[in-house]
């Protein structure tokens, strides 16, 4: 079984947001209105945060992507009472709206704030999958065939692609990467089997150095950051 | 044993006016609730970074409060401290009153109420790791067996009731120490994060619900011109005292570890940010420090309205010590990478109170009272009025 991981490369990455309108757009994600924004009612399965360290003259300020980090020992896991979240055998996190009760616990536990609670009748319900109609019919983790408000959202490392991408026999890391992975024109992500050592995420963190958020709560999550 | 107990008449015009009060609001509570429902969690001052807010204070709260009081009410039943019988059966029936009202609080912050049957779908739908879960068997049966102590109580089976107490004072201790698990287990929220937390929710319950009855056991035996024994709030303003003490050393020892590394900055941000006020004036001033006064002070100590006045400041100051836990916990914003976190990502959550999110509090408070009411008019829970008997057995011996 592969263990998805993603590998952003913080040198390349430019901060153009080009991650979160692609997330945004693949998932139909909600666009929020400036006062959502304000609020922090927004739903981002993707965002980009900056980071300033040190004083002027020598500033320096990291834009870095923040999707979930699908985390081996995910606290978000481990709080919900309703196994609404659970981890896929491929290492993916993923959030069933069917059996989520909207308790937030899990946006309580998260240590990266990767989850956001869906607080309103969003006016697109629809999931536009062109690569996967969603129908009623497919009773199984996944699609959920409209939004629905009152359960939590995350990022799912686009699996429905994976998971098509695997029953077409096609190359995941290559021909098929998540939505983010495939719109950064810089090329700074790159996804792929963390256990495969052939894999170019594999010879990235053998190559270089890298870093993972919030090492000290041990969530052993599947997202390394290059540092620059 | 010559105490009986018996139900107030419910009658007079003062009883009505506060049974139609405590419906209507009790009533906008449903109607601003069912709206939340409809229109989404956006009408709630609740945000992705403020994910909780007044239903879990509110819940939280009454959870202390109905443990502390059932726990208390073991003092007749389990300890035979006789002295304590004539409110036992008011301190067992707030405890489920109580108690209802904290489930009715979680069902208010759930996004999908619909699916809260899901929480008790032990072992089969649930995951068992969750506090959440745990704490799912905790509540439910802690309503169970404080349905059946009740009935040993009514039923004066007085072996069985004290079986069932003692099995009561222990659950409740474990309903309290489970909540506080929810939040102490939490190693992302440095406020949160702390292995005393269960034991200082219980200790806050203990306080609190002790206060809280404190003030019902005065109020009701004034309204309904009964005699009180003074000596009853006396001892317990003593055990009071005693409590409030506890409950401050262990929230002194707790932050006093989080203001050492790692956990420094949030934990200085809660003591001197925007909602210091709350933990200063509410928590700390309210909760321990004018009740510590008003109880040793030894003029105020003697007399029922100081001793009111302090269970008052401890009720009002237990609510502000879960505001100054719920809200500052997880509004510190999260530090995702090390400095400083430019924009909203960076910048501390604010808790707006809107007008459905308070109507419903409100709303919860008043299906109490009203349950409470109800309770007394219907079942035996308050002490005969002695005088009232005597005066009839001398009018019909004359």
């Amino acid at each position: 079984m592969p263990r998805w991981g993603m590998v952003i490369d913080l040198d390349k990455c430019v901060g153009c947001q080009a991650c979160s309108t692609a997330c945004k757009a693949e998932n139909n994600v909600p666009h929020g209105s400036p006062d959502d924004q304000r609020l922090r009612r927004d739903i981002y399965w993707n965002k980009v945060i900056a980071v300033t360290n040190g004083k002027y003259p020598r500033v320096m300020t990291e834009l870095i992507p923040m999707p979930c980090m699908h985390c081996d020992h995910a606290p978000c896991v481990t709080v919900c009472p309703a196994k609404a979240t659970y981890r896929r055998e491929d290492g993916i996190i993923v959030q069933d709206f069917r059996r989520c009760i909207g308790c937030k616990y899990c946006i309580v536990a998260c240590p990266y704030g990767a989850r956001s609670f869906n607080s309103k009748e969003q006016e697109e319900k629809k999931y536009h999958r062109p690569d996967l109609p969603p129908g009623r019919n497919v009773w199984g983790q996944w699609p959920f065939p409209t939004r629905t408000h009152g359960v939590v959202e995350k990022c799912t490392f686009c699996f429905h692609r994976i998971d098509q991408g695997i029953k077409e026999g096609k190359k995941i890391g290559k021909e098929v990467v998540p939505a983010c992975v495939e719109d950064c024109p810089a090329e700074a992500r790159k996804f792929g089997d963390l256990d495969d050592t052939h894999s170019e995420v594999s010879r990235l963190l053998s190559s270089r150095g890298w870093i993972r958020l919030r090492e000290e709560l041990d969530t052993k999550c599947k997202v390394y950051y290059l540092p620059r | 044993m010559g105490l009986t107990f018996e139900t107030i008449d419910g009658k007079s015009r003062g009883f009505r006016i506060l049974t139609a009060t405590l419906t209507a609001v009790s009533m906008a509570g449903l109607i601003s609730f069912v709206i939340s429902y409809i229109k989404g969690h956006y009408l709630l001052g609740t945000s992705n970074i403020l994910p909780w807010g007044m239903p879990i204070i509110v819940t939280i709260y009454l959870i202390g409060l109905s443990a502390g009081s059932l726990i208390l009410s073991s003092l007749t039943y389990v300890f035979r401290k006789e002295a304590y019988r004539p409110i036992s059966r008011m301190a067992v029936f707030l405890a489920i009153v109580l108690i209802f009202g904290a489930m009715v609080g979680i069902a208010l912050d759930l996004g999908r109420p619909e699916k809260s049957w899901r929480l008790f779908m032990f072992f089969v739908l649930n995951n068992m790791q969750s506090m959440f879960a745990i704490n799912g068997i905790l509540y439910g049966g802690y309503f169970l067996i404080g349905l059946v102590y009740l009935g040993f109580i009514f039923g004066e089976k007085s072996k069985w009731t004290k079986v069932m107490g003692i099995i009561a004072i222990g659950w409740a201790a474990l309903v309290h120490m489970g909540t506080g698990a929810i939040f102490g287990f939490i190693a992302t929220r440095p406020i949160f994060f702390s292995p005393i937390k269960p034991f200082e929710f219980l200790a806050a319950a203990m306080v609190s619900g002790l206060a809280l009855l404190m003030i019902a056991v005065v109020a009701i035996f004034k309204f309904t011109k009964r005699d009180l024994d003074k000596d009853i709030i006396f001892s317990l303003s003593r055990l009071l005292l005693v409590l409030i003490t506890v409950l401050a050393m262990m929230v002194l020892v707790d932050k006093l570890t989080h203001l050492y590394s790692p956990d420094r900055e949030p934990m200085v941000w809660l003591l001197t940010g925007p909602y210091s006020w709350v933990f200063w004036g509410l928590q700390v001033g309210c909760a321990y420090i004018l009740p510590i006064i008003l109880l040793s002070h030894p003029r105020y100590r003697k007399t029922i309205k100081g001793v009111m006045a302090a269970a008052f400041l401890v009720v009002i100051g237990i609510f502000g010590e879960r505001f100054a836990l719920v809200i500052p916990g997880t509004a510190y914003p999260l530090p995702f990478y090390p400095g400083k976190i430019e924009g909203i990502w960076g910048a501390a959550g604010s808790f707006p109170l809107t007008p459905v999110e308070l109507l419903m509090s409100i709303g919860i408070f008043a299906l109490m009272g009203l349950f409470f009411i109800l309770g007394l008019k219907n079942l035996e829970l308050l002490p005969a009025d002695e005088k009232k008997e005597q005066m009839t057995t001398s009018a019909a011996a004359t």
